[in-house]
């Protein structure tokens, strides 16, 4: 299973590099010294690929994170207002403080997606809710909550505009690659205290029996959520379904021991957003559609066979 | 040695509704002591504040002297091993993922050649080995029980605490999972403290009965001091038979009239 996940990263990767409007970047080019397409490679598809990678693997982590500290595999960046606060604190860093680095947004991002992911997790720890569906639920209408105070203000500020054009997500946007970036620490956090996380996942009284501070890992745990979803939305806009699904579909190859998967899961997602970049790169060539479409679209259908077949699979494990 | 000194423990933080009021009492060493009274009498509050997952809120636990709110989490987990009623878990792991966890504190997740037999050890001990690659949800509800028992022996603890431990589990699995405890007991010389709804459990198994009623503990001691009518009645308000059987005393709850 490894082996076939890294040989498929090899010529995705290969191939994301080689595919664009622009023509002729081709090994051969390369070797024989092309500078154009020397250039394109170095400026262009190297920090876009690097980008899908990055942002890829770094959402996949941060759900696989959010799902073992909430306990329910329904939870995502996106159903916990993470990823729409994000929006928030980057729509704030423009009207407070207008154009700014991207460093700037992304702390601003992070700081509001952080606050908003704490608030949302103490409150349903409090409400004692244990039906599975009803979390993600209140985490989309929470989020819901937070996109509409979001548009309300941009309305206000006229930065409508603005918005409109982050909230569609693209790897084209050259500006803000260099964010992406930033997701590498969390990521290599998030391999350190793999054990830690997994061990969160089953449950508060279970991990302090293990001698594991639960609250503060729980803390770390939603910090590098946060900083993985600021950081991605300001670089590269919304990603849906992947927070979701791609931690959904490892778990059930390697079972819910992080330290074994974390690797896998980070090249499993990454290779899923590569095919979906490629795609939405080759289907009206020479333009490109947004990313987010062709994320939502396949990753849409596959949730949905997800979810038929876990409800299949609840069914039989309650009659055993 | 663990020691409870005046602890009472309540609901909310102004002290009505107590759940727990002036506890005091010593665990005895390698023995199955046995807490038991009727529900909501406190049993389950009792092994928590003494595992430290909620702290007292007056008076102390001590754990070879010291005040269990002051020993670290991880220096609380290699002495006590704490498990509450075996419940389906919501992620999926393996048997020898589990069993591993067990090790997290001595390692913290980066296991050595010594960690590696005391899991391969634990394993061997509860006859998991040949299961150890299968996942905690494909396995009966016995093997699933003995899972959870060789990460607590893989934890390695003197003392281990068990809330509940034969909820869920029919007739035969209770009798196996009580028969584990006893050689955990005799062969591994373990102090065992455990929460059991059923009397007789407690009267074929336990070394020793602690009995509460609303928060306190009405009556302690062996086995045959316990059961009796007299003190029963005391523990449960209800009046059960006691018969003699196999040298136990037995205590039977239908047609007493």
């Amino acid at each position: 299973m490894r082996i076939l996940i890294i040989a498929l990263f090899v010529v995705l990767v290969a191939l994301s590099l080689m595919i664009g409007s622009l023509g002729g970047v081709t090994p051969k080019a390369l070797l024989a010294g092309d500078e154009t397409a020397l250039r394109v490679l170095l400026y262009s598809r190297i920090p876009r690929t690097a980008a899908i990678i990055l942002s890829a693997a770094g959402l996949s982590v941060a759900g696989l994170i959010m799902q073992a500290i909430s306990r329910n595999k329904f939870m995502s960046p996106a159903t916990s207002g993470t990823t729409d606060a994000a929006a928030f604190g980057l729509l704030m860093s423009f009207i407070f403080l207008s154009k700014q680095s991207g460093i700037v947004q992304t702390l601003f991002a992070f700081v509001f997606a952080l606050v908003a992911t704490l608030l949302f997790t103490s409150v349903i720890n409090r409400l004692k809710l244990r039906e599975v569906v009803y979390i993600p639920l209140l985490g989309m209408m929470y989020g819901g909550l937070i996109s509409a105070l979001t548009t309300a203000v941009a309305y206000r500020f006229d930065a409508m505009q603005m918005m409109a054009s982050i909230g569609l997500g693209s790897f084209a946007r050259l500006g803000n690659f260099a964010i992406v970036y930033i997701v590498v620490a969390p990521l290599i956090l998030s391999v350190m205290y793999a054990s830690k996380f997994s061990i969160i996942g089953l449950g508060e009284d279970f991990a302090k029996n293990l001698g594991v501070r639960y609250r503060r890992v729980v803390f770390l745990g939603l910090a590098v959520i946060s900083l993985i979803s600021a950081a991605t939305f300001v670089a590269v806009g919304p990603l849906p379904f992947i927070g979701l699904i791609i931690p959904n579909m490892a778990t059930s190859f390697y079972g819910d021991n992080l330290k074994k998967s974390i690797i896998d899961l980070m090249l499993f997602g990454a290779d899923f957003v590569l095919v979906c970049d490629i795609l939405s790169r080759l289907i009206i060539y020479p333009f490109e559609m947004s990313v987010s479409l062709t994320v939502s679209i396949i990753g849409g259908v596959i949730f949905m066979i997800y979810l038929l077949r876990g409800m299949y699979g609840n069914r039989k494990q309650k009659t055993v | 040695m663990i020691e409870v000194k005046n602890v009472s423990q309540s609901y909310n933080r102004h002290g009505q509704r107590k759940t727990l009021e002036d506890i005091n009492f010593s665990v005895r060493e390698h023995t199955i002591t046995a807490l038991v009274g009727a529900n909501g009498a406190g049993k389950s509050t009792l092994l928590g504040v003494m595992a430290n997952l909620l702290p007292a809120l007056s008076g102390s636990v001590l754990l070879d002297g010291t005040d269990v709110r002051r020993v670290k989490t991880n220096a609380m987990a290699k002495k006590v091993a704490f498990l509450k009623q075996t419940q389906l878990l919501s992620i999926r792991v393996t048997v020898n993922d589990l069993v591993e966890f067990g090790r997290f504190p001595h390692c913290a997740g980066r296991l050595t050649q010594l960690d590696r037999d005391k899991v391969s050890q634990a394993l061997e001990y509860m006859n998991l080995t040949e299961l150890r690659e299968r996942y905690l949800d494909e396995l009966s509800g016995g093997q699933r029980q003995r899972a959870f028992i060789a990460m607590i022996l893989a934890q390695d603890t003197p003392y281990i605490f068990l809330d509940e431990p034969l909820n869920n589990l029919d007739v035969k699995y209770s009798v196996e999972m009580m028969k584990i405890v006893q050689r955990l007991v005799s062969e591994l010389n373990k102090t065992v403290v455990m929460v059991l709804h059923d009397i007789n459990f407690a009267a074929a198994y336990a070394g020793y009965i602690v009995a509460m009623k609303d928060g306190r503990i009405i009556r302690e001691g062996v086995p045959e001091e316990m059961i009796t009518r007299e003190t029963l009645r005391a523990v449960f308000d209800f009046d059960f038979r006691i018969e003699k059987y196999g040298g136990k005393n037995v205590c039977l709850y239908f047609d007493n009239e």
